[in-house]
């Protein structure tokens, strides 16, 4: 057998019993490798005399006390990152999706009310079994500041907010939603992967006629009669909880504004109830609003039925949409050039898969989920 | 609303809905890894002080870019304590006398003789100095291995075979040797 090299001796010397059993028996019967081995113990003797420093104790609670302050001032002074920019909502998407946003949760909020018997005489208006494109042009839509006030909003318990957790049996926890992830990661993507969770909540609106005359005329906007089969009546929207999966969000993200390389969404379908106004009520009256653009709403009603039917707003010009099936049931493919991402609903649950990838990666990888 | 927030990482421990306090992933990793990153800290710049500082910039960097719970956590921390400690040394050349006086005082309640604190500080001093004349990596795997890390230790945090790790901790040796060697003699 060969002689043992200068690497093994020096690591025999820090770690005996870290040796395979075949070195040890040659060693032991192996006088070179012995005088060897006493030259290598001497040098490491010598740089241990030579790196000696005298011994102190850290008292780690403190420092961790002083580093949570800098952690907290830190974060104060960080910019926003861009996936939170995206959660958020960036000032043109708020536009964008304020009127459909008005159809969403003047008709969703309701559905645990009803489970619980509190309403009973709910119509369902909105409870999404499939998704559909439709095509928004942020220059035509109007300046947020003309967004009206239809009545009073009431969340239940809260708004709903976003919060970073730790890991995914948390996610799991707090958000009764499988943590499901894709088999292997496409080339691109790395960990770590953040998880992040929006709650559920409740939230109604309540229309007043009155209320939003009098925020027209403060904002100089006509509008006509609220209907009375829509006034005083109220619309609940329930949404999330949601869970959310994010690769390529680290720091440089934040600092370089780079974005995620890959994100995994998933929510349990929003569902809109109203107390008096029918889908088609609805639907006419919002679409008819001040502020939502008539391409938009031609869209919005063609849609076959509005009442199950989930509208993803797709920037004009941004990105093109194929509909396609996906882990069985139907669902949308969304291409935008240098990343692409793919939504569908199955059994009250809608999924979304995106990233900086191509649409077959997209595919492949929503495919690989479990 | 969503508030962006609301999605930073919080330092903060959450509570459980009894009001529990759950135990927080980043302070438990603090926790474990803060004597471990001072110790690696310490061995590049010989002052108690600035390795603090040096691991609270490390632990403040992991906080901003990485997981607490990621599987390389350790080997993270493990690595940046030490080249951010020799960047240091490397960077700061007028802060060597500063904290050879710093060492001097230091090691004055442990040592009697005067002549022992002078040539103690010396050494430590050119010590240091050749540390930041070695290699990047030659550096660093002394600089963890005597730290107290393991050879697995090491060759995580440093992105190396196990195997490899000591032959080139060998070679490192050597090689600081020299470098001392040759100070010593200028």
């Amino acid at each position: 057998m060969r002689h043992l090299n200068e690497g093994a001796l020096r690591r025999m010397y820090d770690e005996p019993l870290a040796m395979a059993a075949a070195d040890q028996a040659h060693y032991d019967s192996c006088s070179a490798c012995k005088t060897t081995f006493e030259r290598v113990a001497n040098d490491a003797r010598a740089t241990t005399t030579l790196l000696a420093l005298p011994a102190f104790e850290t008292q780690p609670r403190q420092a961790f006390a002083r580093l949570s302050v800098r952690v907290r001032d830190d974060e104060a002074h960080r910019p926003v990152r861009r996936h939170e920019r995206w959660l958020t909502g960036a000032p043109a998407w708020r536009r964008i999706l304020a009127p459909v946003g008005v159809v969403l949760v003047a008709g969703a909020l309701l559905a645990g009310f009803t489970a619980t018997g509190i309403v009973p005489s709910l119509i369902k208006v909105f409870e999404p079994t499939s998704v559909t494109p439709i095509s928004v042009s942020p220059s035509g839509l109007p300046a947020a500041n003309t967004v009206l006030d239809y009545g009073a909003v009431t969340w239940t318990p809260a708004p709903p907010s976003a919060e970073q957790v730790a890991d995914a049996s948390t996610a799991k926890a707090r958000s009764g939603l499988p943590v499901l992830l894709p088999a292997t990661l496409p080339k691109g993507v790395s960990g770590p992967v953040s998880f992040g969770i929006i709650s559920h909540a409740t939230g109604s609106l309540v229309f007043d006629g009155a209320r939003l005359k009098a925020s027209a005329a403060s904002k100089g906007v006509k509008v006509a009669p609220m209907p009375a089969a829509i006034d005083h009546s109220t619309i609940y929207v329930n949404a999330g909880p949601a869970l959310i999966e994010i690769w390529g969000s680290g720091a440089d993200a934040g600092t370089t504004g780079a974005a995620p390389t890959l994100v995994i969404a998933q929510t349990r379908v929003p569902t809109v109830e109203s107390t008096g106004a029918s889908t088609k009520q609805l639907e006419d009256y919002l679409l008819s609003q001040p502020g939502v653009p008539p391409d938009l709403a031609a869209q919005i009603r063609a849609i076959k039925d509005p009442s199950t039917t989930l509208p993803i707003p797709i920037p004009a010009g941004f990105a093109t949409t194929k509909s396609i099936t996906i882990n069985g049931v139907q669902g949308l493919l969304v291409d935008a050039g240098l990343a692409s991402g793919v939504v569908w609903e199955k059994d009250g649950v809608i999924y979304a898969v995106g990233g900086q990838l191509t649409p077959d990666q997209v595919i492949a990888l929503a495919s690989s989920l479990h | 609303m969503l508030h962006a927030e609301a999605w930073r990482p919080a330092i903060t421990t959450p509570l459980t809905a009894a009001g529990q306090r759950q135990p927080d992933p980043f302070e438990r990793l603090f926790l474990e890894e803060y004597s471990k990153v001072v110790a690696i800290a310490y061995r590049v710049l010989a002052d108690r002080g600035a390795a603090e500082d040096v691991a609270q910039d490390v632990f403040l960097q992991f906080h901003r870019s990485q997981s607490p719970n990621a599987e390389h956590a350790s080997g993270w921390l493990h690595a940046a304590a030490v080249h951010s400690a020799l960047n240091v040394i490397r960077g700061e050349r007028r802060r060597v006398k500063r904290d050879t006086a710093h060492a001097v005082a230091e090691s004055a309640v442990r040592l009697e003789n005067p002549e022992h604190l002078v040539v103690a500080a010396e050494q430590r001093r050119e010590v240091r100095q050749a540390l930041s004349r070695l290699p990047e990596k030659a550096a660093a795997i002394l600089v963890l291995r005597y730290s107290g890390l393991s050879y697995a230790e090491v060759a995580t945090a440093l992105r190396l075979k196990v195997g490899n790790v000591g032959t080139m901790l060998r070679r490192a040796e050597e090689a600081l040797r020299k470098e001392v060697t040759h100070a010593t003699f200028e």
